[in-house]
């Protein structure tokens, strides 16, 4: 067994048939963090998991838990647990013989391994339903039992496959906090395979950012959400509008760009900064956007730089701010998170003629390869969909 | 609604009441005469009315007179019942686990095994038969009989066993895999228990199947009879309401075994409660 929860993936690729499921994927996870793999169905985030779990082999490629390769090896051997999707607990066994299982088919004596799984549920506060049957058992009292029987075997690495998406919202909420509070103090790797951006983000170390079987971008939970490398993250996060341009002016720290309908844009640049003449691509944070009724003639707003004029389509209180979607002519929605009580002092309604304005600094350069997406060749993932963002 | 009658049944309803009411009386009918005809007294005839109610019938069957071989056939019929049954079970689970993986020639393979349902079954028996003259073997119950009845046991078995692995969910062999389990303990401790009720389905089948099979088994008997040929053979030899005794006798064991089957199904459905959901996931698992 690997004496390390070192995770790394060395070109994997894996091909089911003609379909190319995941597509030469390098990463590495350290060992005691918690990385959640989050994208659309189909990505190719279950494979990984499963692939590391030892349920699929790769098709080419090499998979590493503590510094060795673990291509071929059963699951026990890899040191690797996996809590499955719907949890996939027996439904012939009790709660109790479940979580013995690992013991029972090691050999361990029916009075030690009793011992021992009920110590496991009652660190979860399950031992009173140890005689249950799974079925018996609520959605999170079978994701608790579920979490014991794949702890019990001591992993280095725990395997996580939708483990929220059978609760109800509460529980959700309650259970993910409750998951990354075990991964601390067990300090054991923790990979979580999610389509919800939010719960990655609130889980994660490191959150992986998958579409079509590739990494879209690796990195902290934080830079994820405020940093997106690609429009495609960018969209997918949901925390941004994407505004794309071409070059017509370089100052020093900051580059200017002008798109289709002639609204200009500045963005920040750090190191190497676009030529003039080049299409690029940026984002706003939604909760740095400024909306207010349109007070002046369109055609004055219309030079200005960071700013947009439209009509509200649709307004959405969300306690502590009001989510306010934007139909702007000639471009794809816009959306601005205001302050509750920005929104209160000086409120908005349904039609209502408004400008949006925001500041360069909060502006963020798009680096990766982005072109694919803005050319509508990818479809937008639903959660994008949903929030009214179009592809042009 | 034009065609409802006064309490508001359509007529469609009066129709299909007077159909099932046909079926039950044609089911149950006949049945019920033979049950209550085997009480006959030891004076009464083959038809009504009954000559006083007595066991005598019942009695005349064991000791064996004139009324065929009832003891020799019924034993034979239940040891031919329980061989048939073991060997489909066993058949029957082993290939509803290889189909689950589309090997070369699965489709061409499980439409030969149940094109047999459809073979006419005296026609299969008679070349049975044949072929065992051919090879100058003797028929018998236990060889020729045998392999007659297993080609109309095993593609019921294995229909049965496709339904049942078709809603099995594979998450739950990954589990145990997961958990450390070698391949024979998935199978003992995680799959077969869960299967455990569409077992007893397929077990139950193949016994009744062989109990009552008559087509497939008049021709490769062989010398000695099993029982639904030893009361084809009474019904033109005996003139005794021991025939009747007889058909109540194997009618009660055939319900005593599917009592016991559907009981044992029912305890262990019990003891899991209500079903988990079994949401099947695709090959890619967020497909």
């Amino acid at each position: 067994m690997a004496a390390s929860g070192h995770i790394e993936l060395r070109s994997v690729t894996k091909r089911f048939d003609q379909t190319l499921a995941v597509d030469d994927i390098s990463l590495t996870i350290p060992y005691g963090s918690y990385c959640c793999l989050l994208g659309p169905s189909g990505c190719g985030k279950t494979t990984i998991l499963r692939m590391i779990a030892g349920h699929e082999t790769p098709t080419a490629g090499d998979i590493r838990i503590g510094g060795e390769s673990v291509v071929g090896l059963p699951p026990v051997r890899r040191g690797t647990a996996m809590m499955f999707q719907n949890y996939a607990l027996f439904p012939h066994l009790t709660v109790l013989d479940n979580v013995a299982f690992n013991l029972k088919v090691r050999g361990v004596g029916k009075a030690e391994r009793h011992r021992r799984a009920r110590e496991v549920l009652a660190q979860v506060q399950l031992d009173q339903f140890a005689d249950r049957m799974p079925a018996q058992l609520s959605g999170g009292q079978q994701q608790r039992v579920a979490l014991s029987r794949a702890l019990i075997t001591e992993p280095r690495v725990l395997l996580l496959d939708e483990p929220l998406s059978a609760l109800d919202e509460f529980l959700r909420l309650q259970m993910r906090g409750e998951l990354r509070r075990i991964q601390r103090e067990l300090g054991i790797t923790f990979v979580h395979v999610t389509h919800t951006q939010l719960e990655a983000i609130a889980v994660a170390d490191a959150v992986v950012v998958m579409e079509e079987g590739r990494i879209e971008q690796a990195a902290s939970a934080h830079e994820i959400y405020t940093l997106p490398a690609t429009a495609y993250v960018a969209r997918f996060m949901g925390g941004q509008n994407v505004l794309a341009g071409t070059v017509i002016a370089v100052n020093g720290g900051a580059v200017t760009l002008v798109d289709g309908t002639g609204a200009r844009f500045a963005t920040p640049v750090t190191s190497t900064a676009p030529a003039k003449g080049q299409e690029i691509f940026c984002c706003i944070r939604r909760d740095r956007i400024k909306v207010e009724k349109l007070r002046a003639p369109l055609s004055s707003v219309g030079e200005a730089t960071n700013v947009l004029a439209g009509t509200v389509h649709a307004i959405e209180y969300q306690g502590s701010y009001v989510k306010v979607t934007i139909d702007v002519p000639g471009r794809e929605q816009f959306v601005g998170n205001l302050p509750d009580h920005a929104f209160l002092t000086a409120p908005l309604d349904i039609g209502d003629a408004v400008v949006a304005r925001w500041a360069t600094e909060d502006v963020h350069l798009l680096t990766g390869d982005s072109t694919r997406t803005a050319t509508g060749v990818r479809p937008l993932p639903l959660e994008a969909q949903r929030d009214g963002v179009r592809s042009r | 609604m034009t065609a409802r009658s006064s309490n508001g049944r359509p007529w469609t309803f009066y129709a299909l009441a007077a159909f099932f009411t046909l079926f039950v009386l044609f089911l149950y009918g006949p049945m019920s005469a033979i049950f209550i005809l085997s009480f006959q007294g030891p004076t009464g005839g083959l038809t009504f009315p009954m000559n006083g109610v007595s066991l005598h019938w019942f009695k005349a069957l064991v000791v064996q007179q004139r009324s065929g071989d009832f003891v020799g056939s019924f034993s034979r019929s239940i040891v031919l019942a329980i061989i048939v049954l073991a060997i489909t079970v066993v058949i029957s689970i082993m290939a509803g686990l290889a189909f689950r993986y589309r090997f070369r020639g699965a489709t061409a393979v499980f439409y030969m095994a149940i094109a047999s349902l459809i073979m006419p079954g005296l026609l299969l028996g008679l070349g049975v038969g044949l072929m065992f003259q051919f090879a100058h073997v003797s028929p018998a119950w236990f060889s020729s009989a045998l392999g007659a009845q297993l080609t109309w046991t095993l593609p019921f078995g294995l229909l049965i066993m496709f339904a049942v692995f078709s809603r099995f969910n594979r998450a739950y062999e990954e589990a145990a895999r997961d958990l450390g389990a070698s391949p024979w303990q998935t199978l003992r401790l995680v799959v077969l228990p869960i299967l455990l009720p569409g077992i007893i389905g397929v077990a139950l089948f193949g016994f009744t199947l062989s109990y009552d099979e008559f087509p497939r088994t008049l021709i490769p008997i062989g010398s000695r009879n099993t029982l639904p040929l030893e009361i084809w053979a009474m019904t033109t030899d005996v003139t005794s309401p021991a025939l009747y005794a007889l058909g109540t006798l194997t009618t009660a064991v055939s319900f005593a075994v599917i009592a016991v089957a559907l009981t044992s199904i029912a305890v262990i459905q019990r003891r899991r409660a209500r079903r988990q959901r079994d949401r099947t996931p695709g090959p890619l698992g967020d497909a």
